[in-house]
């Protein structure tokens, strides 16, 4: 333990940018979400709720901006000034990126954000002092700071809702970072149960709540390492890759036939998830 | 032009009248310490109440997470700056009309890093894990991101602030034997004597005492440049529209040097008058004072409209955006109010009449300032209000009583700091005061034979 | 998942030490509770408890009547999250938000706890047995044509026992009553198919017009239908189906469709009936009856009548022509009307001449236990009750799984001839507005601590009893499930005939392993063949398929002509059944309230839904409070202005407003179902919820609504978050 530890290591500090030479050996966790599919129910942020501890802050904190789903179903119009939203609204799920070069990641000071060898962008919450900075530089805002002490906090979680309180997951005090974790805590038991038998986590075998409980299954979850899996194959199709950030959707003309597309890729955060263009039909 | 200064004033003078402002203070003196004492008071209150209710309670919220204790942050170490540019860069340049005016300044460098550091704290979520930013040594190999704007922030505020407290009292060593020499007993003997370090003004303590200033000098000139760059740079570093900015280090440079000389000349009129400094603390160097502001105040502006410009001419849609929302939304008020200080307000100083109108200069001083920390918040707010993410902008969130009662508060913490040192330090530097009036007075001696040389 | 192999009394075991710890850790130094066969350490457990790992259990969702097989995941005796069970066709492993939230309602602080007796305007705690005594006394004193017994929609084997008890009583009077209901399109498929429920293939139609049904939203069986929305947008051929929603305020549906429609309130008839007039001038053969029926529905006079542009009618008839077999659903929207059963039988007509009727609109199976078959709940029922109630005609009224005060309008002076009743109980699980106004609360366990089973009207895949099975231990010692409570009241008046069952979980047992023949088990032992069904929640019924053909005759089809425009009160109200509140039975559990309204991003509170439009007019902006005010009564709710709404139309949630229930019910938003007047429709003589006309005014205040959405209103500003495209530029048969 001494600085010369610092400095011999001192590549492990640095934040690296997705790069060829250092690929993702075992997992990388991703997502691509199906816009069409997408009906804008809110199931998805329910079972977050449910699933990852998140306090319910009422109707004046909500209004103060302190709410906290960590996947928000943002509801769009493109109505071009007519009359009524007649080709219906577009619906998007929201939720933390897992950037592969993350903005949060290099701007933390204390390194309570960082990115995990699965791909992960993991937020750790004993070790957040709450300056923020990451929200500041998120482009999505998909972070949700603990503005108050919820476990203590009148109807967040009084007796007995405290027993509904998944003990896997930690809840979060005053003043730390939050945001979607991919389910880490489903992804750790899946990966020891599959390490245990001397395998890989199989495609399918871990859910995250949101993908598990869309009743259109619009989203999909799953290791882009694996050639099996759906997530892959979906990226794949696409032609959506993990370390550009421009794809072949952007530059050739004959790539309207895919869909598929990363949120604000033009400022290279490398996006873990991809999102799937809704469609209209253009006969009625 | 009047002179800087007389050269016929006695060093006995000198001494008296100094050492005059440390005796034991009026009742005014103590009213204004309670005022000051109690806006401390409401900020410690505010600040008990925001830590153990938790951040929510500033009326931050998830799009603008950051708020008015940045913008003061910065607006205080921006401050700090104009002590360090009267004492050391115009040391280095031998403007010597510095010499009646820089303990003071320096002194505001000092209070005003402190009172900034404050704001670090009271800003993070988590007061109690701060020293987690701190590179100390552990078990777990666990170490600050280096990477982090933040850090940086730290170690240059931690390096500044101890420059700055060296430089001060180093500075101030001379002084200090000259306190000591002249009062009898008591604490403040004591002090003194300890403090002087054992100065007679012997040939080779001056040698030593004159290299160990000047080195001093030389290494805070780049520190504060870079501290401020470092302050813009947690901006710049962001992707944030609206600070994803090239020139955010100099325009922040520009702008602590602005806000300090403003401060300076706000400080030099009520010193003057408090404690009759009329004597050192003259029209002529405050003529020379309010020129060098009104420089400072153009380069300012100059890099706002650079910063405009680039925006505007630039193709990052986003960015734009942000810009026209500054100047149409609703910060737009103080927006332009920004801009009325900031650029239009100073070009008052350009006439002759003004620089020396010591009322007209104290008001205007004042709203420089106010000016200027306008411009910080501007590059919060509006920032957070109207980012990358249209969804989650926000153009409702204002402060909170606890953020403006904490913001109030600061400004009692100065007042406090620099009370209490005016009153146990001299605020004028005598021996400089002396060399200056030595100096003119051979200048008078020996005209010169050649203009500009004495 | 560990797969669900275990006995029942294992099962308690564990539970029942769970059940202790937690009271141990709530209470300080309580003694383990009472009556407790066993507590069983985890040293010494079943196989498959390992502690710190869930373990899962089947069950069925009781949020709404959609019957959804859940699976609960249970750790250390508390049942912490709900899935969806993927052996269930009804939800196939997917849930709705309403149905994640069954976990508040169970640990919601503000249940009931034990029995409560009136005590002037106080509930006073007694014990069970003395509650039931007194059920007991109070029946005894009354004729048995006055004593009343209202519920919700009931099935399985609580019906039965209901039933039982209710002969025993020698009562007649079950008033089944449903606030939020597709009554009218019921009668109106039992009219034109034979059925009440058919089942809809959305899955094998190529174009769906819906006609105000939010089938993904709040319709009927949401999760079902959403799992076969998605399917036909990306069918396995690649094709995607084509929604188009008529509607005259946008639903969750409508905001997904391709096309949306915004159609003058009531004129849904007209436009089913143009569109078959265009289509058999397109040369599709329609009978002639028909013909000489829609001959006079011009496409020009039906867009005059019903304000879509003749362009998107052309459109839509071609485009349901060119693809076939198509589904046109009516939904509660088109049926809100005096005419509302027109108006579904004009649709269903449209349906039948489509020759949709057998290919997406199928029949249903059969059911091979009525007496456990869904009673399904109408308004109609709550009318006649109100009625007997004013005449003094009930002297004692139960009140089970329906919230009457709240949802009656005021126009009905519910609550005035309640207070005539002398003797009323209710079955609850908060105390809410119908509780009350009780004399007797018996709180109920919740349905995540409860035995049952159900049978959900809405049958996905062939006939099933799924069950309802306990999650854990009861929170609180002092309730009971409504079996329970019914077997003791039966035990009161026929105690030969069911003293031998200890208690409902023995009764349904008994009832389930003696007719296992007929539920699926012929072959295995008694426990082998229960332990299987719990393991599934649920068994397989061999009902025989019903078959379903369209008769829709065009006599006496007659609908009638646009609204004429009425000056005193301007606006049509749509009170809209929103996912999650429905009829505000959900309102007490916090997700639901914190989760945004779909189309608005509302939390927390009520609002009114108006096009920019008519705003203009009124000179109203977003979040100016406004009076809504009906014949028969206002109510004051902030104004949210979009374009998914028809200028003539207003909308307000249901759902909101409640005065009584719990922390996060009570106070929030305003409850529209009071003001709506008393128009029924006149072939069922259901209320017609869409009938009731407001006129809109000021009231001076202007606050900031509390919603997700921020100042940029739904707009990108030009960054392309989320994109659409056209469909054709896609091949979705090269997607994975």
């Amino acid at each position: 333990m001494s600085i010369t530890n610092l400095l011999e290591n001192w590549s492990d500090f640095r934040q690296q940018h997705p790069s060829d030479d250092r690929p993702h050996r075992e997992y990388k966790w991703a997502m691509s979400i199906d816009l069409d599919a997408c009906t804008g129910c809110n199931a998805c942020s329910v079972a977050c709720y449910a699933e990852n501890n998140l306090p319910v802050v009422g109707k004046e904190k909500f209004l103060h901006g302190h709410s906290h789903h960590w996947i928000r179903i943002e509801r769009y119009w493109a109505n071009d000034g007519r009359e009524f939203a007649d080709q219906g609204a577009q619906f998007l799920p929201m939720l933390c990126q897992h950037c592969e070069s993350a903005p949060c990641e290099t701007v933390c000071p204390v390194g309570a954000t960082n990115h995990t060898a699965d791909g992960l962008n993991s937020q750790v919450y004993n070790r957040c002092v709450g300056s923020r900075y990451c929200n500041a530089n998120c482009p999505y805002k998909a972070r949700y700071f603990n503005w108050y002490d919820y476990p203590t906090t009148d109807n967040v979680w009084p007796e007995p809702m405290n027993q509904q309180l998944n003990p896997d997951v930690t809840v979060r005090g005053k003043g730390v970072m939050e945001k979607c974790t991919f389910c880490v805590q489903r992804l750790t038991v899946a990966k020891s149960n599959a390490r245990s038998e001397g395998r890989s986590v199989l495609d399918g075998e871990v859910q995250t709540a949101c993908q598990q409980v869309c009743p259109t299954g619009a989203i999909s979850f799953g290791n882009l390492v694996d050639p099996l899996a759906k997530v892959g194959k979906q990226w794949m199709t696409q032609q959506v890759d993990l370390n550009k950030d421009k794809q072949a959707k952007d530059v050739a003309e004959e790539a309207a036939k895919l869909r598929g597309y990363r949120i604000l890729e033009e400022l290279r955060t490398y996006p873990s998830v991809m999102y799937l263009e809704q469609l209209r039909e253009g006969s009625i | 032009m009047g002179k800087d200064i007389r050269e016929d004033i006695a060093w006995a003078q000198i001494n008296k009248d100094v050492l005059k402002s440390l005796e034991s203070p009026r009742r005014m003196y103590w009213i204004i310490l309670f005022i000051a004492i109690a806006m401390i008071g409401v900020a410690v209150g505010s600040e008990i109440y925001q830590y153990q209710t938790g951040m929510g309670v500033s009326n931050k919220n998830n799009s603008h997470v950051w708020g008015l204790y940045i913008a003061t942050f910065i607006f205080w170490i921006g401050m700090s700056h104009s002590g360090t540019l009267l004492s050391a860069i115009l040391h280095l340049m031998h403007a010597d009309w510095r010499k009646p005016i820089y303990r003071f300044a320096e002194a505001m460098t000092t209070f005003s890093l402190m009172t900034a550091g404050l704001f670090v704290l009271v800003h993070l979520g988590r007061l109690w894990m701060v020293y987690y930013v701190m590179p100390y040594p552990n078990e777990r190999w666990v170490w600050p991101n280096f990477q982090s704007p933040l850090v940086w922030d730290m170690f240059a505020i931690a390096t500044y602030l101890s420059s700055s407290v060296l430089f001060l009292y180093v500075g101030m060593i001379p002084d200090l034997a000259i306190c000591r020499d002249n009062i009898r007993a008591g604490w403040r003997k004591k002090l003194y004597t300890v403090m002087s370090l054992g100065w007679e003004g012997t040939d080779r303590q001056w040698r030593n005492f004159r290299i160990t200033y000047l080195t001093i000098a030389c290494f805070l000139i780049p520190l504060a440049v870079s501290v401020h760059s470092i302050v813009a740079s947690d901006f710049a570093m962001s992707n944030m529209p609206g600070w994803h900015v090239t020139s955010f280090p100099p325009y922040f440079v520009a702008g602590a040097l602005y806000s300090g000389c403003a401060a300076i000349i706000t400080l030099f009129i009520i010193l003057r008058y408090v404690f009759k400094f009329e004597e050192y603390m003259t029209l002529p160097i405050m003529k020379k004072l309010v020129r060098l502001t009104f420089a400072i105040a153009m380069v300012w502006t100059y890099l706002n409209l650079i910063e405009f410009a680039s925006v505007w001419y630039g193709h990052d849609q986003t960015a734009k955006d942000q810009l026209i929302f500054k100047a149409t939304g609703p910060y737009a008020p103080f927006f332009w109010a920004m801009i009325f200080f900031g650029s239009i307000l100073p070009l008052m100083l350009a006439f002759k009449r003004f620089q020396t109108h010591l009322p007209i200069l104290f008001v205007v001083s004042i709203l420089l300032n106010v000016g200027m920390w306008l411009e910080r918040w501007m590059i919060i707010a509006p920032s957070f209000a109207h980012g990358h993410y249209p969804w989650t902008w926000d153009h409702d969130q204002w402060p909170s009583l606890v953020q403006w009662g904490i913001v109030f508060g600061s400004f009692g913490w100065f007042t406090l700091l620099f009370m209490v040192f005016c009153k146990v330090f001299p605020s004028v530097s005598m021996y400089e005061v002396k060399e200056m009036v030595y100096h003119r007075s051979l200048a008078l001696k020996h005209k010169p034979a050649v203009k500009g040389e004495y | 998942m560990i797969e669900n192999s275990f006995n029942r009394r294992d099962f308690l075991k564990v539970l029942g030490w769970g059940g202790a710890t937690v009271a141990l850790s709530g209470c300080g130094n309580t003694s383990v509770e009472d009556g407790r066969e066993f507590v069983t350490s985890y040293v010494q457990t079943a196989d498959y408890i390992i502690p710190s790992i869930g373990t899962y259990f089947n069950s069925t969702c009781a949020q709404c009547d959609a019957g959804c097989g859940i699976m609960g995941r249970v750790r250390e005796g508390r049942v912490l999250k709900l899935e969806g069970n993927p052996k269930s066709p009804t939800s196939v492993g997917k849930m709705c938000g309403l149905g994640q939230a069954g976990v508040q309602a169970h640990y919601n602080p503000d249940r009931i706890r034990e029995p409560l007796l009136r005590n002037g305007d106080k509930g006073e705690a007694i014990t069970w047995e003395k509650a039931l005594a007194l059920i007991n006394e109070k029946i005894g004193g009354v004729k048995a044509e006055n004593i009343a017994f209202l519920t919700g929609g009931v099935s399985g084997h609580v019906k039965v026992l209901l039933k039982n008890y209710l002969d025993a009583l020698g009562s007649g009077h079950h008033y089944v009553y449903e606030a939020v209901a597709p009554s009218i399109m019921r009668a109106a498929n039992k009219k034109a198919y034979g059925v009440e429920m058919p089942r809809l293939r959305l899955d094998k139609a190529k174009v769906i017009l819906s006609f105000g049904a939010d089938f993904l939203g709040a319709w009927v069986s949401p999760v079902h239908f959403s799992q076969q929305y998605a399917r036909f947008r990306k069918a396995d051929n690649g094709k995607r189906g084509v929604l188009v929603q008529v509607e005259s305020k946008m639903t969750l549906t409508g905001a997904n469709a391709d096309r949306w429609l915004a159609i003058r309130p009531g004129t849904e008839g007209i436009l089913a009936l143009g569109l078959i007039n265009a289509l058999s001038t397109a040369g599709l053969s329609v009978s002639g009856d028909v013909v000489a029926v829609v001959k006079e529905y011009t496409t020009d006079r039906v867009s005059k009548d019903t304000g879509v542009s003749a362009e998107h009618i052309a459109k839509l008839a071609a485009l349901l022509k060119e693809r076939s077999p198509s589904l046109i659903i009516a939904g509660s929207a088109a049926e809100g009307y005096a005419h509302g059963s027109q108006n579904a039988a004009a649709i269903a007509l449209l349906n039948q001449v489509l020759g949709n009727v057998g290919k997406t609109v199928e029949g249903s199976s059969g059911i091979p236990f009525p007496q456990m078959a869904p009673t399904t709940g109408n308004r109609q029922a709550l009318q006649a009750l109100n009625d007997n109630m004013a005449q003094d005609k009930v002297k004692v009224l139960f009140s089970y799984g329906s919230n009457p005060v709240f949802t009656a309008p005021a126009s009905m002076k519910l609550k005035e001839n309640l207070k005539k009743v002398p003797f009323k109980v209710a079955f609850a699980h908060y105390m809410d507005e119908t509780a009350v106004e009780a004399d007797l609360v018996l709180p109920l366990n919740s349905a995540l601590e409860d035995w049952g089973t159900v049978m959900p009207e809405y049958v996905a895949d062939g006939a099933q009893l799924s069950i309802r099975q306990p999650l854990m231990e009861k929170l609180h010692p002092g309730t009971l499930g409504m079996g329970d409570i019914l077997l003791a009241l039966l035990k009161q008046r026929r105690p030969n005939e069911y003293k031998g069952y200890e208690d409902f979980y023995s009764y349904l047992r008994n009832a389930m392993v003696s007719n296992k023949g007929a539920l699926g088990g012929a072959d295995a032992d008694d426990n082998t063949f229960w332990d299987a069904a719990l393991s599934h929640g649920m068994v397989k019924l061999a009902g025989s398929p019903v078959n379903i053909s369209s008769h829709v005759s065009v006599n006496g089809l007659v609908v009638p002509a646009p609204f004429a425009e009425d000056s005193a009160y301007p606006l049509h109200l749509i009170p809209a059944v929103s996912a999650s509140l429905r009829d505000g039975r959900n309102a007490n559990e916090p997700w639901l309230q914190e989760s945004p309204d779909p189309l608005t991003t509302i939390v927390w509170d009520s609002w009114v839904e108006m096009h920019p439009k008519t705003a203009a007019k009124l000179g109203i902006v977003e979040g100016d409070i406004v009076e809504v005010a009906s014949k028969s009564g206002a109510i004051k709710a902030q104004v949210y202005v979009f374009t998914g709404i028809h200028p003539d139309v207003i909308s307000v949630p249901l759902g909101y407003g409640h005065e009584a229930m719990g922390r996060y019910a009570k106070g929030v938003g305003v409850n529209a179902f009071k003001i709506l007047d008393p128009i029924f429709d006149k072939e069922t003589g259901e209320l017609a919820m869409h009938e009731t006309r407001v006129k809109v005014s000021k009231a001076g205040q202007r606050v900031i609504i509390v919603k997700d959405e921020g100042p940029a209103g739904g707009q990108q500003m030009g960054r392309k978050i989320a994109v659409r495209m056209s469909s054709d530029k896609v091949n979705l048969s090269k997607e994975v």
